[in-house]
């Protein structure tokens, strides 16, 4: 009985919490730009501990380290370290360590926990897929991706807007931008966030799904070797701080874009699959698209529909069925946005 | 009867389920009530004439729908998006509601029920909607709400059958969280449009409503074995005529059954091992169309599936809704309600 009490407490205790989160609006509150909250992060990474982030850096830094190390130990071994590789005052002696650590395999990254780098979810960049001389895809009813995405686009912008949030749109007119223009449009706006919104196009007809990309570690070999070689040539981070900082937080936005396209496929597929089961969830997945590449910010490529199923496309005509999708992303970037206020050991 | 908080007033404790169809409040004081979830105006000044009202609200409203411009103001239990009429006739039920149990005109402190996947803009446009109509306001997921009020708070699965979503959660003996609640758009008002679908065919004759469909299955909606032939009376170019439809409304209510059942193991499976036994014992079935007869027992025997259980329809589907937001109404310390003005 007095469980049972102390279970009712603490669930009114909550309902109280959830109320009053949706009475406040979005708490986060976002610093000027991007530039000084890296700064910040830089601080808070430095003074709270170099060691933890360095140790926390990206699986793909490990393996390139792990691979310069391979290649130099010899020649560490011979000569020593170069003069000037860690200049002195940032020299944090686990960090230098690490790599250098001969008899130890190089530690298994750790997730970084968000309590160190604060980010918040402010300014949401909106990039509706293709426009002008780029169609996309095509349903044989004759409806066009660039409309759809165009269309979801706008009804999301409506649903950020209402909850508090600033949206800019790479277009907001059927007119053609390149890749390069849009994320160089999202990173000079300092968006937060950045959502590409597409319509899929598969082979088999049958198939009706969603998927959600990343930008992220991939098996094709084209892909491997480049980053390999990008890796290699950035010298790793041991030699400048800025450089530290510039994959640390490469690292962060990865791993971020990863939250994100997680919590927008999850709502995606359940959102639709509640009005039709025969939705598959096809999952989050990694692809070299132009605007990930270029974007500095966590971004994503949402595939929300498809245009070859017959089925989907008149769903597609339908102005409340685009509605719903814009209702599921908008859904699946508050949760995102919500999660960066709680810490990893917080939520697990 | 009213209570009185700490500054002296009266207040009075509400527990609100907004439904599509229906809509129920309970009140501290004892008072209850059920009202369809209906709000009309009169059409025009002949309409306001005869009415004598400026708004009728209810049955009122449906029993006098040819001279009223009438709303069904919710869709899928949330307000209807885009229309300012619908947003209006909203509060109009809210405020009728308030005014049905709120005798003397004390402070109210409101819980309201939305469907369990409820959006962040749907609540905020619920909270404008009941902003100046009471004191203070919680908004709830509603199965939560139904699994408060019974004191299902472990190893439960509470099923809320409306007209507009059938809504489920788990009950962990924690606050639910999004991942232990689900809501399927097949509830009551997909049974009826299947049944408007399949009398027509047969019957293409016949001269029916949409609300007399609605009528006929609140009547005699089944699943299973039916206890006799179920007749109803249309006219047939004019003439009253029997009809039977038997088998279209077996065929319209048993089109629940398979999302319903799907997403009833799917969301028990989830359950941790050691505990999914327990809540396969624990399925509580609730709200109005939780109450088509054989429903409960076509659930239970697709746990068989699973290793079995049981389907319990719960007592007083129509209320306890709104009991249990009375219940967190109650439960809420008065620190916490001060925060939480309308």
């Amino acid at each position: 009985m007095a469980s049972l009490r102390k279970i009712k407490r603490r669930m009114v205790r909550r309902v109280v919490d959830e109320n009053l989160d949706l009475i406040r609006g979005p708490r986060a509150t976002r610093r000027s730009r991007r530039l000084s909250r890296l700064f910040t992060a830089a601080k808070v990474v430095f003074l709270v501990g170099l060691p933890a982030g360095l140790v926390a850096s990206s699986m793909v830094l490990a393996e390139a380290a792990q691979g310069w190390v391979e290649n130099s130990r010899a020649a560490i071994l011979r000569q020593g370290p170069a003069p000037g590789l860690v200049p002195s005052p940032w020299r944090v002696e686990p960090v230098v360590s690490a790599p250098f650590a001969l008899d130890h395999s190089f530690p298994a990254p750790l997730p970084i926990d968000r309590k160190i780098l604060p980010l918040v979810v402010r300014r949401v960049v909106l990039d509706p897929g293709h426009g002008g001389d780029s169609s996309g895809t095509e349903a044989p009813l004759g409806l066009v991706e660039k409309e759809v995405t165009l269309d979801i686009a706008k009804r999301l912008r409506r649903l950020l807007e209402e909850a508090s949030y600033e949206v800019v749109m790479t277009r907001e007119e059927d007119v053609g931008v390149t890749l390069a223009d849009r994320a160089d449009y999202g990173n000079r706006e300092s968006g937060d966030i950045f959502v590409s919104i597409h319509v899929n196009w598969f082979e088999n007809r049958r198939s009706r799904g969603v998927e959600t990309y990343y930008l992220g570690p991939t098996d094709d070999p084209y892909l491997k070797d480049l980053a390999a070689r990008e890796n290699r040539d950035s010298g790793i981070p041991l030699a400048e701080f800025r450089d530290m900082l510039e994959r640390l937080y490469a690292d962060i936005r990865q791993e971020e874009s990863r939250r994100l396209a997680s919590a927008v496929q999850r709502s995606l597929h359940r959102s639709l699959s509640s009005i039709n089961s025969a939705i598959e969830n096809r999952g989050v997945k990694t692809a070299p698209f132009g605007v990930l590449v270029r974007t500095e910010m966590p971004a994503i490529l949402a595939e929300v529909s498809c245009l070859s199923n017959e089925a989907e496309a008149r769903r597609l005509v339908q102005p409340a069925y685009r509605e719903y999708i814009a209702e599921a992303i908008f859904d699946g970037l508050r949760h995102y946005a919500r999660g960066l206020n709680t810490s990893d050991n917080q939520r697990s | 009867m009213s209570e009185s908080g700490d500054g002296g007033d009266a207040i009075l404790n509400v527990g609100v389920d907004l439904g599509t169809s229906r809509s129920s409040v309970s009140a501290s004081n004892g008072e209850r009530h059920v009202v369809r979830s209906y709000v009309g105006w009169p059409a025009d000044m002949v309409a306001r004439k005869v009415l004598q009202r400026d708004v009728l609200i209810g049955d009122d409203a449906l029993e006098n729908r040819i001279m009223l411009d009438l709303h069904r103001p919710l869709e899928r239990g949330l307000i209807k998006e885009g229309s300012e009429k619908d947003a209006e006739a909203v509060r109009e039920l809210l405020s009728h509601l308030i005014s049905l149990v709120n005798n003397d005109d004390a402070r109210v402190r409101a819980v309201v029920g939305v469907p369990a996947e409820a959006l962040r803009v749907n609540r905020q446009q619920l909270r404008n909607a009941m902003s100046g109509l009471i004191d203070q306001l919680m908004i709830v997921s509603e199965p939560f709400a139904v699994a408060y009020g019974l004191e299902a708070l472990l190893h439960a699965l509470v099923i809320d059958i409306g007209a507009g979503t059938t809504d489920f959660c788990v009950m962990n003996g924690r606050y639910p969280t999004e991942e232990d609640q689900r809501t399927l758009t097949q509830a009551g008002d997909s049974v009826d449009e299947q049944l408007n679908q399949l009398v027509a065919a047969r019957y293409p004759e016949a001269n029916f409503s949409s609300h007399m469909v609605r009528e006929w299955k609140e009547k005699h909606s089944f699943v299973g074995e039916p206890k006799g032939s179920v007749e109803v009376e249309a006219p047939v170019r004019g003439v009253p005529t029997q009809l039977d439809i038997t088998d279209e409304m077996r065929q319209a209510c048993e089109s629940l059954l398979p999302p319903v059942t799907e997403m009833m193991i799917d969301l028990i499976s989830r359950v941790q091992p050691e505990y999914q036994a327990k809540v396969r014992q624990n399925v509580l079935l609730s709200g109005g169309s939780g109450l088509i007869r054989g429903l409960g027992a076509a659930l239970q025997e697709a746990l068989k599936e699973i290793g079995g259980g049981q389907v319990r329809v719960v007592k007083d589907p129509i209320y306890v809704g709104s009991d249990g937001g009375l219940a967190l109404a109650t439960d809420a310390p008065d620190s916490d309600w001060e925060k939480l003005s309308a």
